[in-house]
């Protein structure tokens, strides 16, 4: 079936591009802070912050219903989720971890694979094609993806139950001298 | 300037990299998850921008509805994982996931 649709263009407005580079810097920018930071507290805001900044870009480059997915189920079942566990776990204190050498080997490893990313990146020649712009996403949800969509409903319901289960409950009481 | 599909792309490789990073570097179960999460983010941006960009396969909602079944495979594998940590922690009273070698 030939594809009928309009050649995709890319985003020249300049506030949008603006925005879409702060994001996308922020995003970045974010996500190392997470995984950076010893504190795990603040490790988790930040990812939850990542998270947001996604959502903000799928707001720039795709449908509205993937922005309030990702804003209002992922982000909200995510950081649920963290915070239950944190709060029955080690609670506020920090994970004080020194630089060690699982830091050499996991800074070489993510330059490799970076370094591969921004070869593949820079080396291939993507073919742009129109692209028919067909039913919205929600009709392309309950059309094409009705099982996947119930999949996902019930994947979702049971990881919302947890992270809600685990808010609920009371936080276990710390140990003297801890 | 112009926002197009290897601008995307690419922050999405370095998002890609950095939860490789906290996979392959960091010691705790939870820092570990974010980094999982933050790769299953990774690729689902890619989707989006491909679709949006001119690769998508039927039309251009395709590869948003891929981002969200791997946004609840994410948040689910998060959950699974979490449970996993939370039962570390009760054990050996630490959330490293080498906890259990003394």
């Amino acid at each position: 079936m030939p594809l009928i649709g309009a050649l995709p263009q890319p985003i020249t407005s300049a506030p949008l591009v603006i925005l879409i580079y702060a994001v996308l810097l922020l995003m970045v920018a974010s996500a190392l802070a997470s995984v950076l930071l010893r504190s795990t507290v603040i490790a988790t805001g930040a990812f939850a912050a990542t998270m947001v900044l996604v959502a903000l870009l799928y707001l720039t480059i795709a449908p509205f219903l993937l922005f309030a997915v990702q804003l209002l189920v992922f982000t909200t079942v995510s950081a649920a989720l963290l915070v239950g566990v944190l709060r029955r776990t080690t609670g506020l204190e920090s994970t004080q971890e020194p630089f060690s050498r699982e830091w050499i080997v996991g800074t070489a490893a993510t330059a490799a694979v970076l370094a591969l990313l921004v070869v593949i990146l820079a080396s291939t020649s993507w073919p742009v094609r129109p692209v028919n712009a067909g039913a919205g996403l929600g009709a392309t949800l309950t059309n094409t993806y009705v099982v996947g969509l119930a999949v996902l409903v019930v994947i979702l319901a049971s990881a919302a139950l947890g992270g809600g289960l685990l808010l609920a409950a009371p936080t276990p009481a710390r140990p003297r001298g801890r | 300037m112009n926002v197009g599909l290897n601008l995307v792309l690419a922050a999405s490789a370095a998002l890609f990299a950095v939860g490789a990073f906290a996979v392959v570097a960091r010691r705790s179960a939870v820092l570990m998850l974010i980094g999982t999460q933050f790769m299953f983010m990774a690729g689902s941006i890619a989707f989006v921008a491909f679709a949006r960009f001119g690769l998508g396969a039927v039309n251009a909602t395709a590869g948003a509805a891929v981002a969200i079944f791997v946004g609840a495979t994410a948040v689910a594998e998060l959950a699974v994982g979490l449970a996993m940590a939370a039962l570390i922690y009760r054990e050996h009273r630490s959330l490293a996931v080498d906890a259990d070698r003394g």
